[in-house]
């Protein structure tokens, strides 16, 4: 752990391939708020589930932002999670406002965790998480991204999750962007007949910019794997996708679908999407889609006939566009409360 | 009701003149009936009175009960009662049946000035429609249109046509896509609509439709203008003499 300032050549810059469209260096400068220091989350606990701070410069990445997470995030918040764990209450994650935050979840041999994450920024604020994430044979993570950041606030939140035999991903991210975000997602198969959910929504406004970026690495065979991400961008706003199924020799009868569609509502808005697949394994189904397109003018128009205003049309519409990909959410309340965000958005 | 005077209209920025001194009357409580052949601008006819992007008025003026629709969007025009049957109903994915029909009602009403309708009410009535139209009740549930045969969009849009009651009615070419026993519970229902303070305009290809639905007067639509009217039995003759003898 360092006292020195960040220094900022340390930040990817658009120069490194994964961060060409997040320009991390060129949108922070040394009055970031919490750029230099450790953030202080809020952890509120399901009965069963235990955390701790453990000291550690042990890292399982060589990615830039994790290092400084290492170098400016102080202890690690290590949550265990015991062997065959449930619990109807979710662990909710707030305060992650500023600064660097370390984060480690270990998920036992069947047990169960729901996640719920708030990343609410500073005005001004310098955010940097580092998740890591370990799911044992037959364990699942529910895992619920909520994000709006400040116009002025830049956010990079990593997680790395670990998935062993027989275990279960579901993943569901809103993001309404700020100065620059980035959500990513690695999962790395290690064992047998994963399956893995990871869905997302952006809604972007004004000059926002979020990226969703994902990388699913997988060494063995049996897995299902599908995502959708849906996005909506208007004013001057930027959406990124960029997701990765790498399917390696062993990862036979991988069962693998990515979707990425966004809604371009001005002319000055601006998507930028990578999808991609590196395929080494014979016998396995592996698809992607990506479309970039705008509100049906007839669906409008049709709307609007029946008495339903401009605006209302649209909203209704981008709705209907973008909600699908939280429809097969568990927890239904929760699900109704994304539906919420999304409309006073739309508003 | 409706007085349509002298109206012309043109498609692709103007490039192209589809209607050209078009004038019509349609006294509240008269079905017409506008009959062509296909090019002669009807379903142009139909757009232009409900105000869609791409259909420019050139010239004339329309009026519904003396309010110039032309100065109206599309949602005032509805408000103000006119409603359009569409030939190919839009599908509008991820939109509940009866989410959709609930804001157009509500949305209406309050351009009215009137008072919203309740959930309990508009359910009661929703609920009774489509058993009258011999319609599956979860198909109120599901997305507007979504997967329905063109049958089941055309028993749709009477079935909002009947939710929204509206002033006047442009039905373009409602019979397409219906089997007999459809086109029956279609007339059944367009004819309960038939009121002393409601106009009609029954925009067709076909005579058939008007086997079903007698109109009070029949149009042919030729060169852009009314070529020639008479009453119901001039659709019977349409329909064996073709329409030649009004050729542009």
């Amino acid at each position: 752990m360092t006292h020195m300032p960040l220094k900022l050549d340390t930040l990817p810059t658009r120069r490194d391939e994964a961060w060409k469209w997040t320009d991390v260096r060129g949108r922070v400068d040394e009055s970031a708020a919490g750029l230099s220091v450790a953030g202080l989350p809020k952890f509120t606990l399901p009965e069963g589930v235990t955390i701790s701070e453990v000291e550690t410069d042990d890292l399982d990445t060589d990615s830039a932002m994790a290092k400084l997470a290492r170098n400016f995030g102080g202890k690690v918040w290590t949550i265990a999670v015991p062997e065959g764990f449930s619990s109807e209450t979710p662990l909710i994650i707030e305060g992650l406002n500023r600064g660097h935050i370390r984060i480690r979840i270990d998920i036992a041999k069947g047990a169960s965790l729901s996640v719920i994450e708030h990343h609410a920024g500073d005005a001004g604020g310098f955010v940097n998480i580092d998740m890591t994430v370990t799911l044992k044979a037959e364990a699942s993570f529910d895992r619920t991204i909520v994000h709006s950041d400040p116009a002025d606030c830049v956010r990079i939140a990593t997680a790395h999750i670990t998935a062993w035999n027989d275990a279960k991903v579901t993943q569901h991210a809103l993001s309404f962007g700020g100065a620059l975000s980035r959500i990513e997602t690695r999962l790395a198969g290690m064992g047998k007949h994963i399956e893995a959910t990871l869905n997302g929504a952006y809604l972007l406004d004004d000059k926002r910019h979020c990226d969703m970026t994902s990388y699913i690495d997988l060494a063995v065979p049996d897995c299902t794997i599908r995502q959708a991400v849906k996005g909506v961008v208007t004013d001057k706003s930027r959406g990124v996708f960029q997701g990765k199924f790498h399917v390696r020799r062993p990862a036979q009868h991988t069962d693998a679908e990515m979707r990425h569609d966004a809604l371009m509502l001005s002319d000055t808005s601006e998507i930028r999407s990578k999808p991609e697949l590196e395929i080494y394994a014979d016998d396995v189904a592996c698809a992607h889609g990506n479309t970039i397109g705008q509100l049906d003018e007839s669906a409008l128009f049709y709307m609007r006939q029946r008495g339903i205003g401009l605006a209302e049309a649209r909203a209704l519409l981008t709705e209907a566009f973008v909600a699908d990909v939280f429809d097969d959410m568990d927890d239904e309340e929760l699900r109704e409360s994304l539906l919420v965000k999304i409309r006073e958005w739309l508003e | 009701m409706l007085k349509i005077n002298n109206l012309s209209a043109a498609v692709d920025d103007g490039q192209k003149t589809i209607l050209e001194g078009l004038s019509l009357d349609i006294p509240a409580g008269e079905v017409h009936a506008i009959m062509g052949p296909n090019g002669a601008g009807k379903s142009t006819l139909s757009y232009v009175l409900t105000g869609r992007d791409g259909y420019d008025v050139t010239g004339g003026d329309v009026t519904l009960d003396g309010d110039n629709l032309l100065d109206m969007d599309p949602e005032e025009r509805a408000a103000k009662g006119m409603f359009l049957s569409f030939q190919y109903p839009l599908e509008i994915p991820g939109v509940p049946t009866m989410t959709f029909l609930k804001t157009a009602l509500n949305a209406q009403r309050r351009a009215r000035g009137e008072e919203e309708m309740a959930a309990p009410e508009f359910l009661k009535k929703a609920r009774a429609l489509a058993k009258e139209l011999k319609m599956k009740p979860e198909m109120l549930k599901r997305p507007l249109n979504v997967g329905f045969s063109g049958g089941e969009k055309k028993r749709m849009e009477i079935f909002q046509m009947m939710m929204l009651e509206p002033r006047f009615i442009v039905m373009d070419e409602t019979d397409s896509g219906l089997d007999v026993d459809a086109l029956r519970i279609v007339a059944d229902g367009v004819n309960k609509l038939r009121s002393p303070d409601r106009g009609m305009l029954i925009i067709t290809h076909y005579q058939r439709l008007l086997d079903y639905i007698v109109p009070d007067r029949v149009h042919v639509l030729s060169g852009g203008k009314i070529a020639a009217s008479g009453d119901a039995d001039f659709a019977k003759k349409l329909e064996a003499e073709g329409y030649d003898a009004y050729a542009a």
